[in-house]
C-alpha cells in the first residue's frame, strides 16, 4: 500500500506556491462578501437578549408589514433540528419556544435593503420569560439547578468513562505521584473573514443555491435538506474563497440555513453578511475547560499511570460536543507510552453560545496540562525536560493502549532536531535573569479513521478529467480554506504522472461537480484526499501507458512516464501530448475515479469510544519556547520558537512550514492573550480590539524544522502537518514561564494580570512564611 | 414600493480610484470601504470587523495606508485612493504581489490585500525597512493565517526585488 | 455591506471660526477629526449626531510651530505626524512615544492630537454593539438609569484611555479653546473632570484649537501597559518629567491615563523636591499612585492589576530617567 512513486521529482519537496495564490494577492479571489449580490435582498437576523427563557410573544406583523419587507421567519418556519453529529441534533435554526443563549437566532427578515432589514428587525415584538442561567459548568451541574434540555440530566450532555490498563498498580509502582488542577480559557476561531452566505431559491424550479464560507459543503447540504424538507437533489452547496476556517465552519450553522430559509420564504436571492460580533456570537470553538491530572513517575522519569479529568463547558446546544469531550481523553494516547490510563470526561450544558471544534479539536488543553505536569515532576525528579520525554517514546509500528493504530513516529527526532536547534543543553539553566526556555510535545491525527456520518462509501473520491488540451481537471469536494488543500491535490496528482504543474486545474468544494467530500477538518484532507487523488493519478497513469505501449510497441511495464515523456528504455519516446491524443481517439475525453477508504483496523479498537481519536497516522512535533517576563509589569514577551514536525513527508515544504507558523502561532494566542468571556452571557470579547490575538509585535520568529518519517501509508509518505504543533506551545510557554521566574502557572492564557496575582501570591507565601519562621 | 427612509442624502464625489478619475452620487454617511467594494466593484479591499479594528480594509489615501472602513467616502473628495487592483499592471505582479505569492505571504488570502497595501506605504515612504519597521508598519493588520513570519519575509523579498513598480 | 450609519450631514469648514458657527447653527451637531474613534462609536449606534463639523480640512489647526516661548501643536496635528516630529522626538520624548504608541499605524495617520486629548471615556459595557447594549438595558453613560460597574453608585467610571494626555500633562501644557463666545486658555488638566458620562469641561460648541508646551522641557518619558503590543489601549499608562541637579530632584511630574475617567497629574509629587531617588521615594511613589488611581470593572483586565501596575510603571520610569540624567 506503500505511495511512494520513485517517478522523477518535479515538484515534490519544492516549494510550490498555492495554485490561486494569484488571486488571493491581486484582489480578484471572490469571498462569499465579494459575490454579485446587487439583485439579492439583504438578510438580518434577531438575535435574543435573554440568556434563557421562553418565548411568550413574537409577533412579526409590522414587520411583515413594512414596506420593503419581503419575507420575516420565525422558529414557526422551521420545524426540523440540526447538528453536525446525527446523535446529537439539538438545534433549531430558529429557536422554538424557548432560548438558552443570549445572540440565538430567534427570527429573520429579507429585505431590499439593510436600512430596512434593520428598521424591520425593529419592529419584531419579542418577549421572554426569563429562566435561571448558568454561566459557569459548577453552576449548571448543581443539583438544584433546571435543565436546559430535557433528556440530560445534570446537564451533563456526555459524561465519558474510560480506563486502560491498571491505574492504581501504575500508581502504586511510581517513584512520585503528583496531581494538579488546571483551567483553559473559552477561545476562538476568529477567522479574519467575518462569517456570510448567499442563497438563491428558484421557485419555478424549486433548486436552491447557497454559497457559503463552509469547510464541509456536505454537512451543510445534508441539513439545508433537512431543515427545508428538501430533496438532496435539489440543492447546490458551492463554496467560493474562504478566508479561514480553523473549524468555524465544519459544521452547519444557524445563519446558513437561515439564509436559505429566507431565500425560499422570499422565493429569491438573499444575501446574509454578519457582524464580527455575530460571528463571535456563532461561535463552535474551543471551550472553557477544567483539567485534574494526576501522573505516576519513576525516578528516571517512565510514567507509570494517568489519570485525568476534564469538563467541558460546553454552551447551549450539542454541536460537536461528544466528539470533543472523546477527544480529550483519547488524545491522551498516541505520543507516548503510558501503561496505565483513566479517563473521565463531562461536557455541560451551559447558557452560552455553544463550543465546536477548533483547530487541535480537544487535544489542545489536554495536553496543556500533561506537558506541564510532566515538566514539574521532571524539575522535581531532577531530570532534564527533554529526557523525561525520551523516557517515555513509541515504537512504531505499534498500537496504544486503546488500540490506536501508530504507523510512523518521528517525535524522537523532533526533540533532537529543537533541542539543538535551540542550543538547549547549552543554555538551559543558564539564562539571564527573567528570560527562560521551556519546551512541549504534542501530536495530532491525520483525519478521522471513523467518519461521523458512517455511510460505507470510501473515505474521500476524486475525479479527474482529461481532454483534447491535454489539461487534466481535478474534482475534489474537499474545501480549500486557506491551508492550501488545492495546491496539494494537484501536486499529488502531477506527481504520481511525472508531469508539469501547470497541466492541472483543481475545482473544489461545489456539490453539483465535485464528488462528495467530508470536508476539511481533523487534518484528514491531505492523507485522505490525497490518497485518493494519487489513486485517481495511478488509474489515469495506467490506461495513458498502455496507450503509449500500444503506439511503441512495447509491453506495458516496460514503459515509463519521466517528464511528460512516455519511453521505453532509452529508445523509443512519445510526447504527452501524442500519448492523450492517442488515448481519447474512440474513448473522447477520459474521467476516472479515485477513492480512499481506511482499512478496519485502522477505525480503533473495539471498546467502548475506541473508534475516537483513531486515524491512519499521527503528526509529532516538539518545540522549544523563549521568553523574557518583566517581573514589575508582569508582561511576557515571546523572543522565539523552534518547532520541529513530523508530518511523514513534506508534499509542499512551503506550505508545511507555513501550517506549522500558523498552528504554533494561533497556540501562542490561547496561551499568552486570548479568551472570551461573557458578561451575564453577553460576549464582551465580541470584537478584534477584545478579543486579543497577537499582532505582528507580538509575534515571534518561527523557526521551523521538518521531519519525515515516510508514513507507509500516507500519500507519498505523508501525514497531516496543520494542527499538529499548536498544543505543544501553551504548556512549552508555562514551562518557560516557570523556568524564568519560578512561578508555575495553571491557568491559561497567561496574561499580565494573571502572572501578577501569582508573582503577589508568591511574596505573600514568602512574607508568611518569614514570619513562621521568625515566630517558631 | 419602499418608503425612502429619512431623507437620504447624496452628493456628487469626486475622487481618483486607482489613477483614474470618477464621479458617482454618494450619500454623507457611506464608508470609503462600502463605496470602493459596492458602488466601484472593487471588492480586493475586505472587511473583517466592525470598525477599525483589524485592516483588512486598508487602502491609500494620497499614498498613506488608513482603514477605510471608518473613513467616510466624502471625505477623499479631490483625493487619490488606490487599491490593491491598482498594483498589478501591463499583465505584472507589483512586486509584494509577487513576493506574496511566491514568499507564501497569503494563506487564505483574506488579510492579504489590507497586508499588501498597508506595506505598499511603508515601502513608499522606506525601501529598505528592518524587519523591525516592517513590523510595525503592519501591526494595524491582523492575520489569522500566518503567524506573520511569512508576511514579513515575502515584504522582506519585495524589497530586494528589482524597481518594478 | 458595514451596517448603515444614522443618517447626517457633513460641513467641511476652513476656518475655526467657521467650524463653531456650523456646530451653532445645527443642533445636533458634532465636530470630527480623525474620526477613528467616533465613528467606531457611531458605528455600534453610540451617539447619533445628526450634523458633522468635520474639522480635518482647517489648515490652522494642523501646523506644529516652534518658537522660543516652546511648541505650539495644532489640534489637527495627525498623531503620525507628532510622533515623527524631530523636536517632538528630541525633545519632548514623553510625547513622542505617546503617539507611537496609540493603536495602528493608520489610526495614527488619521488620528488626531485634539481627537485624542477629546477621546470618548471607555467601558466594556459602553463600548458594544447597540444589540448588545439594548440587552443590558444600557448603562448610565448612553440611555440607561444605572450603572454596570458600580451598580450603587450615581456615577459613570468609564476610563479615560487617552496616551497623549499624560505626556501633556507632565509637560505642563496648556490649551486653546475657541467656542461661539470666543477663546480661551487653560491648563490641559483643567479640561478633564472625574466623570466618565462627561469628562470634558468643554461649553457646548467649543472646540480645542491647539496645544502649548513651554520651552526647554526637562526629560521624560511616557509608558502603557497593555495586553498585546499593538491596537490596544493603555490599560493603565504613565508619563514622567523629572528634572534632576546632580542626584537632586529638582521637579517631578507624573500624569496618568486609562485608570480613572481622567487624565490626571499625580498630588503630591511636588514634596520631592530636593530629595534623591532611591527606594524609599519610589516606595512613596508607588504608595501615591495606588492610593489616587481609580481602576473599575470597566476593563476584562483585573481592575487591581491596573493599580499595581501602574504604580510598576511609575517606580520604572522615575528609575530610568532618574538613571539617565545621572549618567
Ligand atoms: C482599534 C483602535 C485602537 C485604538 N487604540 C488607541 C490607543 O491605544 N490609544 C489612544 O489614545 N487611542 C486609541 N484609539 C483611539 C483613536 O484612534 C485615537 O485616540 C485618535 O487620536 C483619536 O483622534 P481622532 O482625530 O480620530 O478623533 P475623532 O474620532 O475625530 O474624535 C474623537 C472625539 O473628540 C472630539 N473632537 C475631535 N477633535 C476635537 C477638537 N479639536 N476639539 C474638541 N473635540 C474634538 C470628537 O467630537 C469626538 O468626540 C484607538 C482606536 C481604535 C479604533
Ligand atoms: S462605568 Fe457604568 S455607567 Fe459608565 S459606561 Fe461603564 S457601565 Fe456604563
Ligand atoms: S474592516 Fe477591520 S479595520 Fe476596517
Ligand atoms: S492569510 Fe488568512 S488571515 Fe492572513
Amino acid at each position: 500500500m506503500t505511495a511512494d512513486s520513485g517517478a522523477s521529482i518535479r515538484q515534490l519537496r519544492r516549494p510550490v506556491p498555492l495554485i490561486d495564490g494569484v488571486e488571493k494577492v491581486t484582489g480578484r479571489a471572490r469571498y462569499t462578501a465579494d459575490l454579485d449580490h446587487a439583485d439579492a435582498l439583504v438578510g438580518r437576523i434577531l438575535r435574543s437578549p435573554a440568556s434563557h427563557g421562553d418565548i411568550v410573544v413574537l409577533d412579526v406583523s409590522k414587520a411583515r408589514a413594512l414596506d420593503g419587507v419581503v419575507a420575516v421567519i420565525t422558529g414557526d418556519d422551521c420545524a426540523y433540528t440540526y447538528g453536525v453529529l446525527p446523535i446529537a441534533m439539538n438545534e433549531y435554526p430558529l429557536a422554538r419556544g424557548r432560548v438558552r443563549y443570549r445572540g440565538e437566532p430567534v427570527a429573520a427578515v429579507a429585505a431590499i435593503d439593510a436600512e430596512t432589514a434593520e428598521r424591520a428587525l425593529g419592529l419584531i415584538e419579542l418577549k421572554i420569560a426569563e429562566l435561571p442561567a448558568y454561566y459557569t459548568s459548577e453552576d449548571a451541574r448543581a443539583p438544584d439547578a433546571i435543565l436546559l434540555h430535557d433528556n440530560k440530566p445534570g446537564n451533563v450532555e456526555r459524561d465519558v468513562h474510560h480506563q486502560f490498563g491498571e491505574v492504581e498498580l501504575g500508581f502504586a509502582a511510581a517513584d512520585l505521584v503528583r496531581e494538579e488542577s488546571f483551567c483553559c480559557a473559552e477561545i476562538n476561531h476568529a477567522q479574519i473573514e467575518p462569517h456570510a452566505s448567499l442563497a438563491e431559491f428558484d421557485p419555478l424550479t424549486g433548486r436552491l443555491t447557497v454559497q457559503t464560507v463552509s469547510q464541509v459543503g456536505y454537512y451543510l447540504h445534508l441539513m439545508l435538506a433537512r431543515c427545508l424538507g428538501m430533496e438532496t437533489a435539489q440543492i447546490r452547496v458551492i463554496k467560493p474563497f474562504i478566508g479561514g476556517g480553523f473549524g468555524a465552519r465544519v459544521e452547519a450553522l444557524n445563519f446558513e440555513i437561515v439564509t436559505a430559509l429566507l431565500a425560499r420564504a422570499a422565493a429569491g436571492k438573499v444575501f446574509m453578511e454578519l457582524s464580527r460580533e455575530e460571528t463571535f456570537i456563532t461561535h463552535r470553538a474551543r471551550p472553557h475547560t477544567d483539567i485534574r491530572l494526576k501522573l505516576g513517575m519513576s525516578r528516571t522519569g517512565r510514567m507509570t499511570a494517568c489519570e485525568l479529568q476534564v469538563v467541558q463547558r460546553g454552551g447551549a446546544y450539542a454541536g460537536y460536543g461528544v466528539i470533543t469531550i472523546l477527544y480529550a481523553g483519547s488524545l491522551l494516547h498516541g505520543i507516548y507510552d503510558i501503561p496505565a490510563v483513566k479517563y473521565e470526561g463531562y461536557r455541560v450544558y451551559t447558557n452560552l453560545p455553544p463550543c465546536g471544534a477548533m483547530r487541535g479539536h480537544g487535544s489542545v488543553d489536554t495536553r496543556h496540562a500533561f506537558e506541564c505536569l510532566v515538566d514539574r515532576m521532571a524539575r522535581e525528579l531532577g531530570l532534564d525536560p527533554f529526557a523525561v520525554r525520551r523516557a517515555n517514546l513509541l515504537h512504531a509500528p505499534t498500537r496504544t493502549a486503546n488500540d490506536l493504530m501508530i504507523n510512523s513516529y518521528g517525535l524522537a527526532e523532533c526533540l533532537d532536531r529543537v533541542e539543538r536547534a535551540s542550543r538547549w543543553k547549552e543554555r538551559i539553566g543558564r539564562m539571564a535573569p527573567g528570560k527562560g526556555l521551556g519546551m512541549a510535545c504534542s501530536h495530532y491525527v491525520s483525519g478521522a479513521a471513523k467518519p461521523i456520518h458512517f455511510t460505507g462509501e470510501p473515505h474521500a473520491v476524486v475525479n479527474l478529467k482529461l481532454d483534447f488540451d491535454g489539461g487534466i481537471t481535478a474534482l475534489t469536494g474537499a474545501a480549500d480554506i486557506g491551508q492550501g488543500s488545492s495546491t496539494m491535490v494537484a501536486i499529488a496528482v502531477a506527481e504520481t504522472l511525472d508531469i508539469s504543474l501547470d497541466r492541472l486545474r483543481v475545482i473544489a468544494a461545489d456539490t453539483a461537480i465535485t464528488p462528495k467530500d467530508n470536508g476539511a477538518y481533523s487534518s484528514r484532507i491531505t492523507f485522505m484526499v490525497g490518497n485518493a487523488a494519487i489513486d485517481a493519478a495511478r488509474r489515469l497513469k495506467a490506461l495513458l501507458i498502455a496507450t503509449a505501449a500500444r503506439k511503441l510497441e512495447a509491453r506495458p511495464e516496460d514503459v515509463e512516464c519521466i517528464n511528460e515523456v512516455f519511453r521505453v528504455g532509452n529508445q523509443s519516446t512519445l510526447p504527452f501530448a501524442e500519448v492523450v491524443a492517442a488515448a481519447l481517439v474512440d474513448e473522447g475525453a477520459i474521467t476516472v475515479k479515485g477513492a480512499f477508504t481506511c482499512p478496519p483496523e485502522a477505525q480503533g479498537g473495539k471498546h467502548r469510544g475506541g473508534a475516537v481519536g483513531s486515524t491512519m497516522g499521527f503528526s509529532y512535533a516538539a518545540q522549544v519556547v523563549e521568553v523574557s517576563v518583566d517581573e514589575v509589569t508582569a508582561q511576557v514577551t515571546v523572543d522565539k520558537v523552534w518547532v520541529a514536525l513530523d508530518c511523514g513527508r513534506a508534499i509542499n515544504p512551503l506550505a508545511v512550514e507555513g501550517q506549522m507558523q500558523g498552528s504554533v502561532w494561533m497556540g501562542m494566542g490561547q496561551a499568552l492573550c486570548e479568551e472570551t468571556r461573557y458578561l451575564d452571557g453577553l460576549p464582551a470579547h465580541a470584537s478584534m480590539l477584545e478579543y486579543r490575538m497577537p499582532t505582528t509585535m507580538d509575534s515571534p520568529p518561527i523557526e521551523t524544522h521538518i521531519v519525515e518519517s515516510h508514513d507507509p501509508y500516507g500519500p507519498l509518505g505523508a501525514k497531516e502537518a496543520s494542527e499538529g504543533a499548536l498544543a505543544g506551545f501553551p504548556p512549552a510557554l508555562v514551562n518557560a514561564i516557570a523556568n524564568a521566574i519560578g512561578i508555575d502557572l495553571n491557568e491559561l492564557p497567561a496574561t499580565p494580570d494573571r502572572i501578577m496575582d501569582a508573582l503577589i501570591e508568591r511574596r505573600r507565601q514568602a512574607r508568611l512564611a518569614r514570619t513562621l519562621k521568625a515566630a517558631s | 414600493m419602499h418608503a425612502p427612509g429619512p431623507e437620504a442624502k447624496k452628493r456628487l464625489l469626486r475622487l481618483r480610484v486607482n489613477g483614474r478619475w470618477r464621479e458617482d452620487a454618494v450619500s454623507e454617511t457611506a464608508l470609503l470601504v462600502d463605496y470602493l467594494r459596492e458602488v466601484a466593484h472593487l471588492t480586493g479591499t475586505k472587511t473583517g470587523c466592525d470598525g477599525g479594528e483589524c485592516g483588512a480594509c486598508t487602502v491609500l489615501v494620497d499614498g498613506e495606508a488608513v482603514p477605510s472602513c471608518i473613513t467616510l467616502a466624502v471625505r477623499c473628495e479631490g483625493r487619490s485612493v488606490e487599491t490593491i487592483e491598482a498594483l498589478a499592471t501591463q499583465g505584472r505582479l507589483g512586486r509584494l504581489q509577487r513576493a506574496f505569492h511566491e514568499k507564501l505571504g497569503a494563506q487564505c488570502g483574506f488579510c492579504t490585500p489590507g497586508m499588501i497595501m498597508a506595506a505598499e506605504a511603508l515601502l513608499r515612504h522606506n525601501p529598505q525597512p528592518t524587519d523591525d519597521e516592517i513590523r510595525a508598519a503592519l501591526s494595524g493588520n491582523l492575520c489569522r493565517c500566518t503567524g506573520y513570519v511569512k508576511i514579513i519575509e515575502s515584504v522582506k523579498a519585495a524589497t530586494e526585488t528589482v524597481h518594478d513598480r | 455591506m458595514s451596517a448603515p450609519l444614522p443618517q447626517f450631514r457633513l460641513a467641511a469648514p476652513r476656518t475655526v471660526t467657521e467650524a463653531v458657527a456650523a456646530y451653532r447653527d445645527h443642533p445636533g451637531s458634532r465636530f470630527i477629526a480623525g474620526g477613528t474613534d467616533l465613528l467606531v462609536n457611531m458605528r455600534r449606534g453610540i451617539g447619533n449626531p445628526t450634523y458633522l463639523v468635520d474639522l480635518s480640512g482647517i489648515d490652522e489647526l494642523a501646523e506644529i510651530r516652534i518658537t522660543d516661548d516652546g511648541v505650539t501643536i495644532g489640534a489637527g496635528v495627525t498623531i503620525a505626524a507628532l510622533a515623527q516630529n524631530d523636536v517632538i522626538v528630541a525633545r519632548y520624548r514623553a510625547l513622542a512615544q505617546a503617539a507611537a504608541a496609540i493603536a495602528g499605524p493608520g489610526h495614527r495617520t488619521m488620528g488626531t492630537v485634539g481627537g485624542n486629548l477629546c477621546l470618548d471615556t471607555r467601558c466594556i459595557y459602553y463600548n458594544q454593539s447597540e444589540w448588545w447594549r439594548s440587552a443590558n438595558a444600557y448603562c448610565l453613560k448612553n440611555r440607561g438609569d444605572s450603572c454596570h460597574v458600580a451598580p450603587q453608585g450615581q456615577r459613570c467610571h468609564a476610563a479615560f484611555c487617552g496616551d497623549v494626555a499624560p505626556a501633556l500633562l507632565a509637560l505642563g501644557a496648556e490649551i486653546d479653546i475657541s467656542g461661539t463666545r470666543g477663546t480661551r486658555r487653560i491648563f490641559l488638566s483643567q479640561l478633564y473632570v472625574e466623570d466618565g458620562k462627561a469628562h470634558l469641561a468643554l461649553a457646548d460648541g467649543e472646540l480645542v484649537t491647539a496645544v502649548h508646551l513651554p520651552p526647554d522641557p526637562p526629560a521624560s518619558a511616557y509608558a502603557k501597559i497593555r495586553t498585546r503590543a499593538a491596537i490596544d489601549f493603555p490599560l493603565a499608562g504613565v508619563a514622567v518629567a523629572l528634572e534632576t541637579s546632580g542626584a537632586d530632584i529638582v521637579s517631578l511630574r507624573l500624569a496618568l491615563t486609562g485608570t480613572n475617567s481622567r487624565p490626571f497629574l499625580l498630588a503630591g509629587t511636588e514634596a520631592f523636591a530636593g530629595r534623591c531617588i532611591d527606594d524609599k521615594l519610589l516606595n512613596e511613589v508607588d504608595r501615591l499612585v495606588q492610593k489616587q488611581v481609580q481602576p473599575m470593572r470597566t476593563t476584562i483586565t483585573s481592575a487591581n492589576y491596573r493599580r499595581v501596575a501602574a504604580a510598576a510603571l511609575a517606580r520604572r520610569l522615575i528609575t530610568t530617567l532618574g538613571t539617565a540624567g545621572a549618567a
